[in-house]
């Protein structure tokens, strides 16, 4: 008998860059030091709208030690490319400011003390407009979105019981643990090479073309080793890079921008807030006749993502149920705000916060014993069901499952045997769509290549970057075993846009299942190949739209995304009633996710991104002043530390999904979905009172608490 | 990045020696301990002296001696100590709810009773304040939580020092004049800025507990989480045991004024009688009504107003409970 071969895939492997992550050797941007590089800062609008009136820089002031940077020295576009070109790179004289800490002058100096210096003698004077701060007010509609199926309007007196409720949710920033930064360096033949914190190398590589009007050779864009993204460095880093690059080709030389905290957390995107408004039909023994649905994000400023995270929003508002009459209108709206962006869950966190809400209003209001699990178990889509897209359920369906392994792993609940702290437990079941939106993969078909090479090594070449997830360990584990070698003899290469290919951006749950396929499928084929040829040998690998997935555009209709990876999650909280605190003392959460390639990583993942949810539920608050985000800095914008973590049990359920790679599914977003509905419902299973909105702060549960008893008192 | 000013540092062995320095360096000159407090708020410019004269090389001000403890020991010994966690729980209970873990191996107990007064328009990064056009407490003329106010209302936030108060601390100071011996409760004055009777050439050496001797203390903070976060409201309770009735107490409340804020009637409320249910309420009650917590921490200041209720009924139960 010969022993079983050792493979990667399935095994928590050590983490690639993990030894020089601890051991304190990774380099980080600010890390990289590059000789000759002056420093770079950002001069931002104090003002939410107006417009610039004059620039002056103070003659008093010697200007011969800096460079200075406006609108004026944009050799290309003065715009950041992405999907609207409404985003000015730097506002331009004259033009109009739609934000505070909006970008409008750039200084570079070959020390922090000039330049700190220099800003200090710049003076901008704007001529003020009326912002407009509040969605209410807000009359620029960046997108809208409506998704149809069947009638609600024709069934919606066929309804026994019509359940009308409003949600709010509130912004929420990434905090990935490294702020923004990049450098710039001048290259030969009119070349910028810029090394940054980023997602997404090939969308700073547009932008950087675009502005800077350079050709596909003279942008390079490298990844440093960075800390956390979140969804925060998926657009934002278009900005820093181009910024520097501008600085760069002024100064004739490298700079570098880094941003601190303060700045990073006053300047840069954040969560949308929105607020949704459901109303849904069921008849006496619960069946669903209609739900339907509104949905209103505050995009901020400029357009940024928003039209995509809108669309996400929209897709998943109906929740992981079967309805056959189903109405959502969504629309994203312009405020005097910083913009808002990319963020883990793109929309999804919150139209299921309030999806999975509902269910519980129904629930409650429906009574006769009808719990809000029945109900669940009792709308939940299934294997051929259908969505609200009219996207028939073929494989890989794991509603069920995530809920009886959540509810088997839930332990017998304690009351709590304080009496001002009453003890509750909630429930949510929720679905997120993996990969990127309708025919979001076909128009980017990604692509990776492989290297076999002369010395027996393999190399994989990517766009695809490491922000914490895994994506370097993950991939030379599905490399490793689709070739049928040590995973030793894997390499990948640096996320270098002069090395690698687009692989498209490192979001949207989508670099694991769609480019971690296309590296399992290269791997496979340069095996094949190896038989015949001998190395080097390159195979380059493109995402092929399967011919069975359908997607209208214009109905939005169709398969809206190749799978769906599930998740249950129970959540117990303390309230305290005398202080309106809300502790989330224990989390249980059961997920399908395809296969776990690296199950520590994926239980760190899921745990993660619960934590994260947890703090957007009860903590995470930003305090508006004036069109600006009153704590901006850590002392004031408070995440959960360890010793408010609730303990955290991730069930791995492994339900393959037939073209993710050994079966995998995108989860890096779905664990923001579940946690904050799960946290409300148990404040209410705890207290009797509904809050419908994040973050459940303490003042705000108090007076929920006092507003209950007060209504008690007067009935009584 | 926030970056500290250059500036330079000394390291005198003795009290006299660090007297000496600082007479030399005049107004430029401050004395710092652990530097949790004094080096961040120096990289915000809200301190700016040229010349650090620390004071953790003195023996001194490191001692220990039965309950007079030097002030330079640091949080973490302090909270850790098992004659302290026994006969001084409060001190040591307070101290343990200081900031971090990290923050307490550096930080030393005189440095968090000298903590500087804080305020949302004040710990802020030197351009951040400028655009505002600073505020009275450094650089500006103007309070912004209260614009008409004659005075700045920067909030006392240390978690010690309403404890020191609460329990009849005396504090020994020694300056170019000589030593003198200081009662907590007159170490504080009701102002964000001139918030300490301490005058700046003195040097706080340390601090003589009373001895257990039929008292109890508790220290209560609210915040918003486990960690890291200075109080909203702290409050320092202490009574006086005359058998199953109350003897004396002091009810002193941290995070709602700019000193620890020592509510009499509250004291008062209780004194002479069994810690009933009705006493508590009354304590409670009295320690509610001046408890006047501005806009300018985190949390609504009317909940914070409110938990004040809550926490002094919560810290007499528990004197309570144990007694």
């Amino acid at each position: 008998m010969c022993p079983a071969p050792v493979t990667a895939v399935g095994r928590s492997v050590p983490r690639r860059e993990g030894a020089d992550k601890v051991t304190g050797r990774a380099r980080y941007t600010d890390d990289i030091t590059v000789q000759g590089a002056w420093s770079g800062r950002t001069i931002r609008s104090t003002i939410a709208r107006g417009a610039i009136r004059s620039i002056t820089l103070d003659p008093a002031f010697d200007w011969s030690r800096v460079v200075v940077v406006t609108a004026d020295d944009i050799p290309g576009d003065n715009v950041v490319q992405l999907i609207r070109e409404d985003q000015p790179v730097l506002a331009p004289r004259g033009g109009e400011i739609k934000h505070k800490e909006e970008p409008i002058l750039l200084l570079a100096a070959s020390d922090r003390a000039t330049l700190e210096e220099a800003a200090t003698h710049v003076r901008i004077e704007y001529e003020l407009a009326n912002p407009v701060f509040e969605i209410g007010s807000a009359t620029e509609v960046f997108s809208t979105v409506e998704i149809t199926k069947g009638d609600v309007a024709s069934v919606e007196r066929t309804a026994d019981l019509v359940v009308e409720r409003e949600f709010r949710v509130g912004l929420q920033e990434q905090l990935y643990i490294e702020p923004q930064g990049a450098i710039a360096l001048p290259e030969a033949d009119g070349a910028f090479r810029v090394v940054g914190s980023l997602q997404c190398p090939y969308y700073v590589h547009r932008a950087l073309k675009r502005a800077l009007k350079l050709t596909d050779q003279q942008a390079i864009v490298v990844q440093a080793e960075t800390g956390g993204g979140f969804g925060g460095k998926e657009e934002y880093p278009s900005i820093v890079a181009v910024h520097a690059a501008l600085l760069a080709r002024k100064a004739g030389r490298p700079v570098r921008l880094i941003y601190d905290r303060h700045e990073d957390l006053a300047a840069t995107t954040k969560r949308h807030p929105g607020v949704i408004r459901h109303r849904t039909g069921v008849k006496k023994d619960g069946t669903l006749v209609f739900q339907d649905i509104e949905i209103v994000l505050d995009g901020g400023a400029y357009c940024t993502l928003t039209p995509v995270v809108l669309s996400r929003a929209a897709i998943h508002a109906a929740g992981a149920y079967s309805c056959p009459n189903v109405r959502i209108r969504a629309r994203a709206v312009a405020t005097n705000t910083p913009p808002n962006g990319a963020f883990r869950g793109f929309g999804a966190p919150q139209s299921l916060f309030a999806a999975e809400l509902m269910v519980e209003h129904v629930a409650e209001q429906l009574g006769g014993g009808v719990s809000s699990v029945d109900l669940r178990r009792k709308w939940m889509l299934r294997l051929g069901d259908t969505t609200a897209t009219g996207q028939v359920l073929t494989e890989s369906v794991g509603s069920e499952l995530v809920l009886d392994a959540a509810l088997k792993a839930a332990t017998t609940f304690q009351p709590s045997n304080i009496p001002t702290v009453r003890r509750g437990r909630g429930l949510s079941l929720v679905f997120h769509g993996s990969g990127f939106t309708g025919s979001g993969e076909k128009k980017l078909s990604g692509t990776i290549a492989m290297e076999a090479l002369a010395d027996g090594t393999f190399r994989i070449l990517t766009a695809s970057t490491e922000i914490g997830q895994g994506t370097k360990t993950i991939f030379c584990q599905l490399a490793a075993d689709a070739l049928g070698v040590p995973l030793e003899r894997v390499t990948i290469a640096p996320q270098d846009t002069s090395l690698v290919p687009d692989s498209g951006p490192t979001v949207a749950s989508r670099t694991a299942m769609i480019v971690g396929r296309l590296v399992q499928e290269a791997a496979a084929e340069i095996k094949q190949r190896l038989q015949r040829e001998r190395p080097p040998l390159r195979v380059d690998k493109s995402y092929i739209q399967p011919d069975s997935i359908h997607w209208d555009e214009a109905t939005y209709r169709g398969d809206a995304y190749p799978v769906y990876a599930w998740a249950c999650t129970i959540a117990d909280v303390d309230v305290d009633t005398t202080t309106g605190e809300v502790r989330v003392t224990d989390l249980v959460t059961a997920v399908d996710c395809g296969k776990a390639l690296h199950p520590v990583m994926a239980e760190g993942q899921i745990e993660g991104g619960c934590l994260q949810a947890v703090g957007w539920a009860t903590i995470e608050e930003i305090k508006m002043k004036d069109g600006g985000y009153q704590n901006d800095r850590l002392a004031t914008y408070l995440i959960p530390t360890a010793l408010d973590a609730p303990r955290i049990r991730t069930v791995l359920i492994e339900n393959p999904y037939s073209r993710g790679p050994f079966g995998a599914k995108g989860i890096g977003e779905l664990p923001m979905d579940g946690p904050a509905p799960a946290v409300i419902a148990a404040i209410h299973d705890a207290t009797g009172v509904w809050l419908d909105e994040v973050p459940a702060t303490p003042e705000k549960v108090l007076a929920a608490l006092n507003g209950a008893q007060r209504r008690e008192a007067a009935q009584s | 990045m926030l970056r500290l000013p250059t500036f330079r540092y000394l390291q005198p062995r003795s009290l006299r020696e660090a007297l000496a320095m600082k007479a030399d360096a005049g107004p430029d000159g401050m004395f710092v301990a652990g530097g949790t407090d004094l080096y961040p708020n120096m990289k915000r410019r809200h301190q700016e002296p040229r010349v650090v004269i620390s004071l953790m090389g003195i023996e001194e001000l490191r001692r220990l001696d039965g309950w007079n403890v030097g002030t330079c020991v640091t949080l973490s010994a302090l909270s850790s100590l098992p004659t302290f966690q026994r006969s001084q729980s409060a001190v040591a209970g307070a101290a343990q709810l200081v900031s971090t873990p990290l923050l307490r191996n550096m930080g030393t107990l005189g440095g968090n009773l000298c903590l500087d007064t804080r305020c949302n328009y004040y710990n802020q990064s030197y351009e951040w304040r400028k655009s505002i056009d600073f505020c009275m407490k450094k650089d500006g003329a103007i309070c912004w939580v209260a614009p008409s106010s004659p005075r700045c209302w920067a909030v006392s936030s240390s978690d010690v020092a309403p404890v020191m108060v609460a329990i009849g601390a005396e504090y020994r100071l020694v300056g170019p004049q000589g030593e003198r011996l200081v009662p907590a409760g007159r170490f504080y004055h009701n102002d964000g800025i001139n918030y300490l009777t301490k005058q700046p050439d003195e040097i706080l050496v340390d601090v003589r507990l009373p001895a257990p001797n039929g008292w109890d203390a508790v220290y209560h903070k609210l915040r918003r989480r486990g960690s890291f976060d200075f109080p909203v409201l702290g409050v320092a309770a202490w009574i006086q045991w005359n058998g199953k009735k109350v003897g004396e107490a002091r009810i002193v409340l941290g995070g709602v004024a700019s000193y620890p804020q020592e509510v009499a009637a509250a004291g008062a409320a209780l004194e002479g009688a069994p810690l009933s249910d009705e006493a508590i309420a009354a304590a409670a009650d009295a320690a509610y009504q001046p408890s006047k917590p501005m806009d300018n921490t985190d949390f609504d200041l009317s909940w914070r107003k409110q938990m004040t209720r809550v926490y002094v009924k919560r810290a007499l139960e528990e004197l309570r409970a144990r007694h």
